[in-house]
């Protein structure tokens, strides 16, 4: 609650502002209790077990004639050491039910492989396959893992040793974001997170506030907050509607961020709120009247500039859709001259356009294109396509998007296979738990919300940036592996491109 | 918060974990073993191969020819990258003289001098991500070898100071146990600024590893979760830098000072920044680096590998006229000797190992060391103050495995020396016209 909303009744106050007649002591305890009505931004998270049984990770075989000739052996040879006896290589617990390695319990190996490194004549550990195949080859099994551990758990994932896989990579693991070592523009660090800001505005940032005669604000600004600079995107067809736009919606309400969603599905299952935006075809756009039911915001689904002027003066905000294929460019920069406040860049499920570049390239090439014309202030570009880890995020909007769209990563926190055609948007196949309910599907989101958005609070932090918003289009804080190597080694025999 | 302290094992149970842990690393590294590596074992940066391969040098001393003991499988950086050796007749002899001694006292001042007989030193690991019996094992390789190693920030425990004149004493963030005892006990103290599995976030002992010894040692309390904050909060400037410097200088007149950053985009600024505050080492610590607790956000994409951060920083301070009075060392990914001399060759005069450390000590890379599932720490033994499993690595054998290890190191890095014809390590450094780039795969 605000300042504005005080309701303490008191002669001497009027709302949200106490006046200086007031005892000292009186005053010092109207101003606390003002105080503690502001609340803080906060995602409530709360530990939510899975649902239906996760992959485990290793395979545990143990070979049931090497373990009794070794009990039978360590029996004789330390009786009387009950400990030694009954001592066990495993630490967590899966040699330690009714009949110890006779039968293990693998779901609790965490691949120490000490028991496989003690007993090499009877015990084996392996990776177990039925994880590794989850997921494509975009969004892979680790992806699909650490979303699952991150809606699990609503945390930060911490892990000991250092990175353990490939040196740069494609998409988004081409960039490394910077860090700021000593001299930092706020004190933020591990104590100072909770200050930093992930609210992010979509609409036109006014240039100039226009005030009339009486000293009045003339145009309020057509603009919105939401908390994170992250959007849930419309699930695939298969599940469009019925119970997950339901949990969908009402996560985006919690956190505070948006759902789009079909306007049928919108209207068909009573989804409309602040937090729903309804996608409406241009032939459609007559129908924004009908969405007057607290939204604050519609998207057409693509560019259509008869559709668009008859919409840009309606109060609501309105985004519009823009696929990255073709001559996307124009088609971004007659939007642009046409005054539309909200694009809504789109690509497959990959993060990959029709001429088989990666969005951090385009969406540079989008930003820059408007930093170039002057108004890149007065456009909010959002972006959705090949979000698939927390530290996409900050990637995305470093490359020049205001917020992001989540996609599969929600339906993968739903404990969601998808199967088909994972890469076309609207394509793929969604098996959902069986015993999916609401309340569980949204604590899951909610939890993979707040896990994200602390983590985004850790980039920030490393780079002493206090809100996300200055973020936005900050390539001078990414680090392109490229680039570096070519600095590194360009002088190194052998290197592609090098002197030699 | 109570927590189950385990009871410390039996004499008989050490003897029997003991034998059936170091038989084990035998079986698996060793050609003559009916048993091949674990499946399981390994990833992309260190291989199956690589971790079998430490525990084959930490036994004997000696190279495997069975194994790729050289790279990893990271498709860049130091596995991209291999030495043109001379043809053979043009080598240096197989027995000829090869000086791999490193100085670290550069600037020319009172301060000490030393040279450490190998070009590298252990890395900073503190006492509570791992135990006393771990950083003793690392203290007494280290005297033996006429090298350091860093106490990390956790405090000094009394036993270290056997071996004083080997311990770098580490002042973090959180200046955890930092005494004046321990700073003037220490021939170099180590600024970290930060780290390079968790640039600019702090460290980060979970609470499950915080026990009473360790809770002491900080001046906390037993099982609440420690932060070291980011950054130093006295420290936002090169000048307050040098403040930081000067104060500890007045505590240990004699000691050199190190200064620990990791790789920003301006790294090369704040190495330069560093030494004309008054650093004699500067330490770059990379991205890839190994770490007891970290965000896994963190570890690939904050701040920039070590291979890519060492030729900024050497051609930067070269260009400044100061490179050759400073000592860049160079940590974070650097895994083996061949690791090393590369690093070397891009620009760095030593490196600083840790991981690599753990490894011939039989760490098998599992990523438990925060505490994993059990909130006990290492199963081996490693990242753990765990009452138990604490044990399993004693110091004796600890130091034994680090001196064989270090041996094989060392002849490896003489032979890469003798293959490119130098006689000095120094001769190697900044000589990347001594690197072949290998683009189509790993070297
Ligand atoms: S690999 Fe480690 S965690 Fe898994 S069963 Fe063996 S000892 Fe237990
Ligand atoms: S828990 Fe032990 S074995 Fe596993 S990575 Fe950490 S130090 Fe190595």
């Amino acid at each position: 609650m605000l300042a504005a909303d005080f309701q303490e009744t008191s002669d001497n106050m009027v709302e949200g502002s106490v006046t200086i007649q007031l005892p000292v002591a009186e005053q010092a305890r109207l101003n606390r209790k003002l105080a503690d009505t502001y609340h803080r931004y906060n995602i409530d998270a709360v530990e939510t077990e899975n649902r239906n049984k996760y992959p485990r990770r290793f395979n545990v075989k143990v070979g049931k004639i090497g373990l009794a000739k070794l009990l039978f052996k360590e029996f004789f040879k330390y009786f009387g050491h009950w400990d030694v006896v009954f001592s066990r290589p495993c630490t967590y617990g899966v040699f330690s039910g009714p009949v110890g390695g006779f039968a293990p319990r693998p779901d609790l190996c965490v691949g120490c492989l000490r028991c496989e490194v003690q007993h090499p004549e009877f015990v084996t550990v392996t990776h177990n396959k039925e994880l590794a195949e989850l997921g494509d080859s975009y969004l892979t099994s680790k992806h699909i893992a650490t979303i699952d551990e991150e809606s699990r758990k609503g945390s930060v994932p911490v892990r000991g040793q250092g990175y353990r896989g490939r040196f740069g990579g494609p998409g988004f693991d081409q960039m490394f974001t910077d860090m700021s070592e000593i001299v930092r523009p706020s004190r933020d660090g591990i104590h100072g997170r909770e200050l930093i800001g992930t609210s992010v505005d979509l609409g036109s940032k006014p240039m100039r506030l226009k005030f009339g005669a009486d000293g009045g604000l003339l145009e309020a600004p057509k603009m919105m907050t939401i908390q994170v600079p992250f959007f849930y995107s419309p699930p695939p067809d298969s599940v469009a509607t019925g119970i997950v736009p339901e949990i969908l919606a009402e996560a985006a309400d919690k956190v505070d961020t948006l759902l789009f969603l079909p306007e049928n599905t919108v209207t068909n299952q009573g989804l409309a709120g602040p937090h729903v935006v309804p996608i409406i075809a241009p032939g459609q756009i007559g129908n924004i009247e009908s969405h007057a039911k607290g939204t604050r915001m519609v998207e057409m689904s693509s560019w259509n500039l008869t559709a668009w002027n008859q919409v840009k003066e309606h109060p609501l905000l309105v985004s519009i859709q823009l696929p990255l294929a073709g001559d996307w460019m124009s088609t971004l920069m007659e939007m642009v001259d046409n005054g539309v406040s909200i694009i809504h860049l789109i690509t497959d499920h990959h993060g990959v356009a029709d001429d088989g570049r990666f969005v951090m390239d385009l969406y540079q090439e989008a930003h820059f294109a408007l930093v170039d014309k002057g108004c890149r202030d007065e456009v909010t570009l959002i972006g959705t396509g090949g979000i698939a880890g927390a530290d996409h995020l900050p990637k995305a909007i470093i490359t020049g998007m205001d917020a992001v769209g989540l996609d599969y990563p929600l339906l993968i926190a739903m404990q969601a296979r998808l199967t088909g055609d994972t890469k076309t948007r609207g394509a793929a196949a969604v098996k959902l738990p069986s015993n999916l309910d609401k309340g569980w599907g949204v604590q899951r989101i909610i939890n993979l919300s707040c896990s994200w958005r602390d983590q985004l609070l850790e980039i920030l932090g490393a780079m002493g940036i206090r809100e996300v918003r200055r973020l936005r289009g900050e390539t001078g804080r990414a680090m392109w592996c490229g680039h570096l190597e070519a600095e590194a080694f360009g002088d190194i025999e052998g290197f592609p491109g090098g002197e030699h | 918060m109570a927590k189950k302290e385990w009871p410390k094992p039996s004499p008989k149970l050490l003897e029997k974990t003991q034998h059936l842990m170091h038989d084990g690393f035998h079986q698996r590294a060793f050609p003559d073993t009916p048993y091949e590596l674990p499946t399981a074992l390994g990833d992309a940066r260190w291989t199956d191969e690589l971790i079998a391969s430490a525990w084959y040098m930490a036994e004997t001393g000696e190279c495997p020819d069975h194994l790729n003991y050289k790279t990893g499988k990271s498709g860049g950086g130091f596995d991209r990258l291999a030495f043109k050796e001379l043809p053979e007749e043009q080598q240096l002899a197989a027995d000829a003289e090869v000086d791999i001694t490193l100085e670290l006292n550069r600037r020319g001042d009172e301060r000490n001098k030393r040279t450490i007989d190998v070009p590298w030193y252990g890395g900073g690991m503190s006492y509570g991500s791992v135990s006393v019996n771990v950083m003793m094992s690392r203290a007494l390789n280290a005297k033996k070898w006429n090298t350091l190693m860093s106490t990390g920030e956790g405090g000094y425990p009394s036993e270290l100071y056997e071996c004083a004149d080997n311990v770098i004493t580490q002042v973090a963030t959180g200046y955890f146990g930092v005494e004046e005892k321990s700073i003037q006990a220490a021939p170099i103290i180590e600024f970290k600024y930060a780290q390079g599995a968790k640039p600019g976030l702090g460290g980060h002992l979970l609470a499950t590893k915080a026990g009473e010894e360790v809770a002491k040692m900080r001046g906390s309390v037993p099982f609440v979760s420690l932060f070291s904050p980011f950054p130093f909060h006295s420290t936002y400037s090169v000048e307050d830098h040098m403040k930081h410097l000067d104060w500890v200088k007045t505590i240990n007149p004699t000691a050199m000072m190190s200064v620990k950053v990791s790789t920003p985009h301006d790294v090369d600024m704040v190495a330069v920044g560093s030494y004309y505050a008054g650093a004699h080492i500067i330490h770059l610590d990379g991205g890839f680096g190994g770490t007891g607790a970290a965000p896994e956000i963190a570890k690939k994409n904050i701040a920039m590998p070590i291979e890519l951060a060492i030729p900024k920083v050497h051609k930067f301070m070269q260009m400044e006229g100061i490179r050759d009075n400073v000592t860049l060392i160079a940590s974070g990914g650097v895994r083996t000797a061949d690791d090393m001399a590369k690093a070397i060759a891009l620009g760095a005069d030593g490196c600083v190992l840790g991981t690599s450390d753990l490894v011939a000590m039989g760490c098998t890379r599992c990523s438990n060391c925060e505490g994993g599932p059990s909130g006990r720490g290492c199963p081996w033994g490693l990242t753990t103050t765990d009452t138990e499993l604490q044990e399993w690595v004693q110091q004796a054998w600890g130091a034994d495995r680090l001196d064989k290890y270090y041996t094989a190191l060392a002849k490896r890095m003489k032979e890469i020396l003798r293959q490119l014809g130098l006689s000095n390590i120094g001769e190697l450094r900044g000589r990347t016209d001594l690197l072949r780039y290998i683009a189509g795969g790993e070297a």
